[in-house]
């Protein structure tokens, strides 16, 4: 107050000339914000009770505070509008108390949009704000975030909480998904950090009880869940067992469903064979062959022998020896499909089996049943660990035993056969004291099935790729996730496993990715910018069933460029998981 | 985290009570001829005095900043939004949240709150910026400040964007927050006699004599403001209000808006920078009129109100005491007389920001855009009602 007024002194001569105008606008600027409250409370008074006001003329009481001249201009504006308007009479019409409201609605939008022309910013009324934000930021496509089927789709966000899965959760809301999370406790400290329209879910992954709760639903789930400590249990719980949990209790969810619309879920598996029982065994044939028919060959015979047999353990083996040059030996069966299924809904096979750890060919057969003699034969080739384990084998990776045969068609598959052959081998690594002979070979058959097609991902598993961790429990954690992993991948289900390099907590989208398969790459990357990948994938056609790690771009020294690595700048202009996750393997 | 809570406030409230302890308020002798003659900005409320001034902001580093030592570092992600209600405000909290920072939003408190910030994953903190002593605790844990708000046209302009302001920036200051950005007007420094423009220029210079690290962001217009002003009302076939300014205005989608910003905020060489960002092309009323008739395949109802009769309105109001809120908000009619351009040629900035000029979208994209998706679904509404048709 003193400053202000020494201040006024000390510069009054300058503005001895504007003194007087300028102390009338100040108090004119007083009165006004008095009249401020006057109006408000008035223009309040109408909204609420339109009937208490006159309605005797057409310009209520309000005018009284604008300016004579200015209400002159605004009446002429008014005339102009009405006069546009048709005019048709009814008893309603002439209601005074009707006319005096609609008039003083009228005078108001006037008002309204006369004064927007004059101002810089203008404020929006609320209806009008709530059709635009659905059109301009909320769902509609002109919003830079919408995604066409976001809208019908719920996706279960496991472990909401963790680094990634906050920001995930952020990202599918803002693109209009339905979001659940699945969190351990629900405090309130872990509610505040979720948007207020997350449905939350109590539950662990380790315990298959709430996690069925958890996907009741869902149609995608993202998990970014993961171990808090390094102790094996943990480890064992989250990393390994909880993703089997979901990726079973969701399977389950769907075949619910579809049992409920009296089909089958189209993410199941079809079963081709299982071997449980000495019946099962029916209908396979070992068969044996050479590749050469010169007689030199015959001459070095070591001879060749094979059997398909039950044993007293449950097991189905297939074992036997070749030690001819070019020889081979097979185990074939013709196929029979439940009634309806054809394997073209389906796009590989999955076996699990155990054994010696060699590898084999699958060979599939196919052409028309009536005609033997048009079949065609296509081969792909398996690798095999010592004990048991599932390979996945899709149907793009078997090639035509003749190079000028068209592409493999699953619809006609109707021989399967499992063959071996001494030729390509590679030893087993496990007990290297113990002499291996590579000719000979034990395969124990538990179960082959279909994998069932689809277009996009169901669950997008954030994995790691080991960097980062203490090396002392590298191995450990890396052995839960990749178990995991597995699982996951003979779930059925379409996956994505991303597998970050060691997360930083900085904003996403800065630095160039490298997506990259082989345990290559050697930086770090952002929580935002691995969310986004998840949330891309979702919807990503080129991301089903691959597995891939990503981290930020990074420049190798000179000479010691061992890959050509191309790098994709993160923009919500371009969509760049697609390039980069086309050139990548599939089944991985 | 505490210490701060508590020591802060007493700062501030003294800095107010005084307004000494942090800066000052010097009334510069001005030659006549500059255009703060009409200004009169009061500081608080409480205060009766009246004078035209030059805001100097004397908050040196080596006064009243509190420094509390190293403690747990804090997170470059840690932004609050003041305005994240706005038309800009809500696509800088949604572009923010998408690129992994955490959102805190500064609203006011109201009976129908901000529910749509909070279902984004943003935090909404209760405070006003017309009561400074709400502002503190609303900072703790923040790195970076992004203030888009503007007070509404039927406020009183110096609550928010005056007063408000400089207590807000005084409490960053204060606390130590290490990023302030501020959004301005493009030409606000040459538009002293609207109200709302001279506030963001002196806020503006109020920012720069603060000390905060800081980027200042000029805008133009949004195109999102033209969507309710011209292109509804050609829809649904009512009249468009439009003046015959030759004013042109290069208009910038929000989206692309919020985007430059994070990029700017993320770029150290930028601190202290005046930025502005002006869309690709400038058009005039009568220009954005004709083309959302073209889009829209109908002609427009064309209201033109000359700007003169805009001006004799503000004129008249200015000369009634009780009549003086309403002519400043027809302030902006004085600019509209002149042919100014708010415009700027982009290629340094684009270039500065590491931006490629095809990414920034155009207007006429924007209204196809947004025609071609209206016109769709009134297309599928109309067919819905033919099938229901079928029925009687």
């Amino acid at each position: 107050m003193n400053a202000a007024a020494s201040a006024t002194a000390a510069t009054s001569s300058v503005y001895s000339q504007t003194q007087c105008k300028l102390s009338s606008d100040f108090r004119s600027k007083i009165k006004c914000l008095l009249f401020f409250n006057d109006v408000h409370h008035r223009k309040s008074r109408f909204l609420l009770a339109p009937r208490a006001a006159a309605p005797n003329t057409g310009n209520d009481s309000k005018n009284e505070n604008v300016g004579d001249e200015e209400k002159r201009e605004v009446q002429k504006q008014q005339r102009v509008i009405q006069q546009q308007q048709p005019v048709s009479l009814s008893l309603d019409d002439v209601n005074p108390v009707g006319l005096g409201r609609r008039s003083r609605q009228l005078f108001d939008e006037v008002w309204r949009k006369f004064s927007g022309l004059g101002q810089i910013s203008r404020t929006i009324r609320t209806d009008d704000q709530e059709a635009l934000d659905a059109l301009l930021v909320r769902e509609g496509p002109m919003c830079e975030f919408a995604i066409p089927g976001a809208q019908n789709t719920t996706v279960l966000v496991v472990g909401a909480t963790s680094r990634i899965g906050r920001i995930v959760v952020r990202k599918l809301m803002l693109r209009g998904y339905a979001v659940k999370a699945l969190v351990r406790r629900a405090d309130e400290e872990v509610v505040d950090l979720l948007p207020r329209s997350v449905e939350i879910v109590i539950g662990d992954v380790g315990d298959p009880t709430t996690v069925k709760a958890a996907v009741e639903g869902c149609n995608k789930i993202i998990y970014c869940a993961t171990a808090r400590s390094a102790i094996t249990g943990d480890l064992f719980r989250v990393d390994h067992r909880g993703v089997y949990n979901l990726t079973k209790a969701f399977q389950d969810h769907n075949n619910k469903l579809a049992q409920s619309r009296a089909g089958k879920s189209s993410k199941s598996k079809l079963l081709i064979a299982k071997f449980k029982s000495v019946s099962s065994l029916n209908g396979w044939e070992v068969r044996q062959g050479t590749y050469f028919q010169d007689v030199v060959a015959s001459k070095y015979d070591g001879g060749m022998d094979a059997k398909f047999e039950f044993t007293e353990n449950g097991d189905a083996v297939f074992s036997g020896y070749v030690f001819n040059r070019g020889g081979y030996v097979e185990l074939s069966k013709k196929l029979s499909l439940p009634l309806g299924y054809t394997l073209d809904r389906y796009e590989g096979l999955v076996l699990s089996v155990g054994g010696n750890g060699r590898s084999y060919v699958l060979i599939l057969e196919a052409g028309p049943l009536a005609d033997p003699s048009q079949s065609r034969l296509y081969f792909s080739r398996i690798s095999t660990k010592v004990g048991f384990c599932r390979v996945r084998v899709p149907f793009s990776s078997f090639r035509p035993v003749k190079p000028d045969d068209p592409v493999l068609d699953p619809f006609l598959v109707h021989t399967l056969t499992i063959r071996f052959e001494p030729r390509r081998q590679r030893p087993v690594e496990v007990n290297a004291t113990m002499k291996q002979d590579l000719r000979s070979f034990k395969l124990i058959l538990e179960y082959i099935k279909a994998l069932p097609t689809g277009q996009e991902t169901d669950f997008v598993l954030v994995s790691c790729s080991g960097l980062g961790i203490e090396p002392s429990r590298r191995e450990q954690v890396l052995k839960a996730k990749r178990a995991g992993e597995d699982s996951l991948r003979r779930s059925g289900l379409g996956y994505t496993i991303v597998r970050p390099g060691p997360l930083q907590e900085e904003p996403g989208g800065q630095r160039a990715l490298i997506f990259d398969q082989g345990n290559r790459i050697s930086q770090g990357i952002s929580c935002a910018d691995v969310a986004d990948i998840c949330v891309k994938a979702l919807h990503d056609t080129t991301a089903r069933n691959k597995s891939f790690d990503v981290c930020y771009e990074y420049i190798a020294e000179d000479g010691r460029e061992l890959y050509e690595l191309v790098a994709h700048l993160p923009d919500k202009a371009n969509n760049y998981l697609t390039p980069a996750l086309s050139v990548l393997e599939k089944n991985t | 985290m505490k210490m701060v809570v508590l020591k802060v406030p007493t700062a501030t409230a003294t800095a107010r009570a005084s307004s000494q302890l942090q800066w000052r308020c010097s009334v510069v002798a001005v030659a006549p001829t500059t255009v703060f003659l009409n200004m009169n900005l009061h500081v608080t409320g409480r205060e009766r005095g009246k004078w035209k001034w030059r805001v100097k902001c004397s908050s040196g580093s080596e006064k009243g900043v509190v420094n509390f030592g190293p403690g747990s570092p804090l997170r470059a992600t840690n932004i609050l939004v003041v305005g994240g209600t706005g038309t800009l405000g809500r696509q800088i909290v949604r572009r923010a949240l998408d690129e992994g920072y955490d959102v805190r939003c500064l609203v006011r408190p109201r009976p129908a709150p901000a529910d749509f910030l909070r279902d984004w994953g943003a935090t909404v903190v209760n405070a006003d910026l017309s009561k400074p002593e709400t502002i503190p605790a609303t900072l703790v844990g923040i790195h970076t400040i992004i203030d888009c708000a503007t007070g509404r046209p039927e406020e009183p302009i110096k609550t928010v964007d005056w007063e408000g302001k400089v207590a807000l920036i005084q409490c960053a200051k204060a606390m130590g927050i290490q990023k302030y950005v501020f959004y301005s007007i493009h030409n606000c420094d040459k538009h002293p006699e609207v109200p709302l423009m001279e506030i963001k220029y002196c806020t503006e210079k109020f920012l720069r004599d603060s000390g905060l690290n800081h980027i200042i962001i000029r805008l133009c217009g949004f195109m999102q403001g033209l969507i309710g002003q011209y292109a509804v009302p050609i829809l649904e076939e009512k009249s468009v209000w439009g003046t015959d300014a030759p004013t042109r205005i290069a208009y910038m989608d929000t989206q692309d808006i919020a985007r430059l910003t994070f990029i700017a905020i993320r770029n150290d060489k930028l601190n202290g920078k005046l930025l502005t960002f002006a869309g690709p092309r400038a058009w005039t009323t009568q220009e954005v009129i004709t083309l959302c008739e073209r889009l829209a395949g109908q002609d427009a109802n064309v209201t033109t109100v000359p700007v003169s009769i805009l001006r004799l309105t503000r004129q008249l109001t200015r000369f009634f005491e009780w009549t003086n809120d309403v002519a400043d908000r027809l302030a902006f009619s004085e600019v509209l007389t002149s042919d100014t351009v708010f415009s700027v040629p982009m290629a340094e900035t684009y270039n500065l920001l590491g931006v490629d000029s095809k990414d920034i979208i155009t207007l006429e994209k924007y209204l196809q855009d947004y025609f071609t998706n209206i016109l769709k679904k009134l297309k599928d509404l109309k067919a819905q009602s033919k099938q229901t048709d079928i029925y009687f």
